[in-house]
């Protein structure tokens, strides 16, 4: 597993030969650093975000036939990041996100530049503040794929604000186009998702869906016909909708959902 | 001795009436089957006696030993030793079987002893047939329908209710799942001699669970009650001439909340 290690104006990493990594320092009007990270080979790279208050905007390419699993995980700091995911033909990027931040304002633009390019994203969030994430997934070739899973919990004074947007245009064909976005509200606050599909293409397989509320009722029933109090069931439907899907940051999320939920 | 005593429950969801003066008492050691065409109100009266809070009771009142349960939460009731057997049992994403009982378990009794569950888990697993890999697999999630309705048995096993009540237990079963089902609610009345009531349509599942008393259920309420014998009118007669010989009929009026 290749390892990044980001602070506020320095990165530790620990890579093989099967990345490339290059901090460019300050260099935009904003004074934000940029990371590009460019896989040369099939490989695993973990991001972690230390303690700070953190601006970067990141680049990651994919060269073609590459497959990558990219793990993020980010706690306790304010982390205001820039993603650019470039994918070149018959390229496959996991991505999986897991944050437990104090606040976070992240736009990721996911670039399928080449045929059967394929994206996968997973994010798993508890949000006690303002959380804002911008989502736009670009398919500009043929037979490209995506899936864009957002899942969040807010919690204290947590706010989510999903925009989620697929974009195929017209004879960019046969591709598939999902996202599936949902929040569990545990405060009075208001949470928002967009999920947009711009779409000028028919040979497309497309689907979308949003869903905010507090925890599902006739899941709650079911729990509680066994005797589990609603307190521990809804500890048992958090945990378990924050960590399905999760293998490589199960224990981690667990950890953190421990922080919270007793 | 357990009992479960309704008396005169009048139920409505969504402004329309689903139970109307319903009366029923079942008793340890007895076998009860509702039958019935279909919206007729069997499912409801299990869910209502469950507690479901989608359901308002109007009137009447629902009692375990002669406690009054109508307005008691549902996890408390099921802690007083009420199980329901759902027909179509949710599916929750990320929280595996093993934890889910281990959560119910212990939510009635801090001090249970972990290795007896998981001895008795496995040897109930094997019990029912089930694949082993779904005790740590999500509730339900991507179970055929006859391996929700196993699992609804298996917890019925595990948590060992006092009352049981069984809504459709044979729906979506194959033949052999079908029989392993209704042999496995009968060991544990052998063992337990609980309260059951089971809510069905077919014969095919009373083969294996023989019910002490039947009632049919038309409008609501109890339109006929009777012995196993008038399982074999309803196959041969059909709900209508049974529903004809009864003069009651409930209307379905829309009423103020």
């Amino acid at each position: 597993m290749n390892k990044i290690i980001l602070a506020l104006d320095k990165i530790k990493e620990e890579i093989d030969d099967t990345i490339e990594v290059e901090l460019s320092k300050k260099q935009t009007f904003a004074g934000v650093n940029t990371l590009k990270i460019k896989a040369l080979k099939d490989t695993d790279l973990e991001i972690i975000y230390e303690e700070d208050e953190i601006k970067y905007d990141i680049y990651v390419e994919l060269l073609p036939k590459i497959n990558v699993n990219i793990y993020e995980q980010k706690q306790k700091g304010s982390y205001k990041l820039s993603y650019h995911y470039n994918l070149n033909e018959l390229s496959k990027a996991n991505i999986y996100k897991v944050n437990d931040a104090k606040k976070i304002k992240e736009s990721i633009t996911i670039n399928l530049n080449g045929k059967e390019a394929k994206a996968s994203f997973l994010l798993k969030t508890i949000s006690k503040n303002e959380e804002k994430y911008d989502i736009m997934v670009y398919h500009k070739a043929s037979q490209t794929e995506s899936c864009i899973i957002t899942n969040g919990v807010n919690i204290k004074k947590g706010k989510l604000e999903f925009n989620v947007s697929g974009f195929v245009p017209k004879g960019i064909k046969e591709c598939i186009v999902n996202q599936n976005n949902r929040i569990i509200n545990l405060t009075d606050e208001v949470s928002q998702i967009r999920p947009n599909l711009f779409i000028d293409e028919n040979n497309v397989i497309a689907n979308h869906s949003a869903h905010i509320g507090k925890c599902n009722e006739n899941e709650m029933f079911y729990l509680m016909s066994r005797g589990i109090t609603a307190k521990n069931a809804e500890n048992l439907i958090v945990k378990g909708f924050l960590t399905s899907g999760l293998e490589y940051y199960k224990q981690l999320m667990e950890k953190i959902i421990n922080k919270y939920w007793n | 001795m357990d009992s479960l005593k309704i008396e005169n429950l009048t139920v409505t969801v969504n402004n329309k009436i689903i139970l109307k003066d319903f009366n029923l008492e079942i008793k340890s050691g007895e076998i009860h089957a509702i039958m019935g065409p279909n919206g007729t109100g069997k499912s409801t009266l299990t869910k209502v006696i469950m507690g479901d809070p989608t359901y308002k009771i109007k009137k009447g009142k629902i009692f375990l030993n002669n406690q009054d349960i109508t307005k008691m939460p549902v996890d408390q009731r099921a802690r007083l030793g009420i199980f329901l057997g759902m027909q179509l049992p949710y599916e929750i994403e990320g929280v595996s079987n093993a934890d889910f009982l281990r959560t119910a378990l212990r939510s009635k009794d801090e001090n249970f002893k972990l290795y007896s569950f998981i001895k008795e888990l496995d040897q109930k697993v094997k019990d029912l047939k089930m694949n082993p890999d779904m005790i740590h697999r999500g509730i339900n999630e991507g179970f055929s329908g006859g391996e929700r309705k196993k699992n609804e048995i298996l917890q019925m096993h595990i948590l060992k209710p006092k009352i049981v009540l069984l809504d459709e237990i044979d729906s979506g079963l194959d033949v052999d799942s079908l029989k392993i089902v209704g042999n496995s609610v009968m060991d544990y009345y052998k063992e337990k001699k609980p309260a059951i009531l089971l809510v069905t349509h077919y014969q095919r599942l009373l083969d294996y669970i023989k019910p002490d008393f039947v009632h049919v259920m038309d409008c609501g309420h109890i339109v006929k009650s009777g012995d196993a014998s008038l399982v074999k009118e309803i196959e041969k007669f059909g709900y209508d001439k049974i529903k004809k010989s009864s003069e009651t009929k409930l209307e379905e009026t829309k009423i103020n909340e």
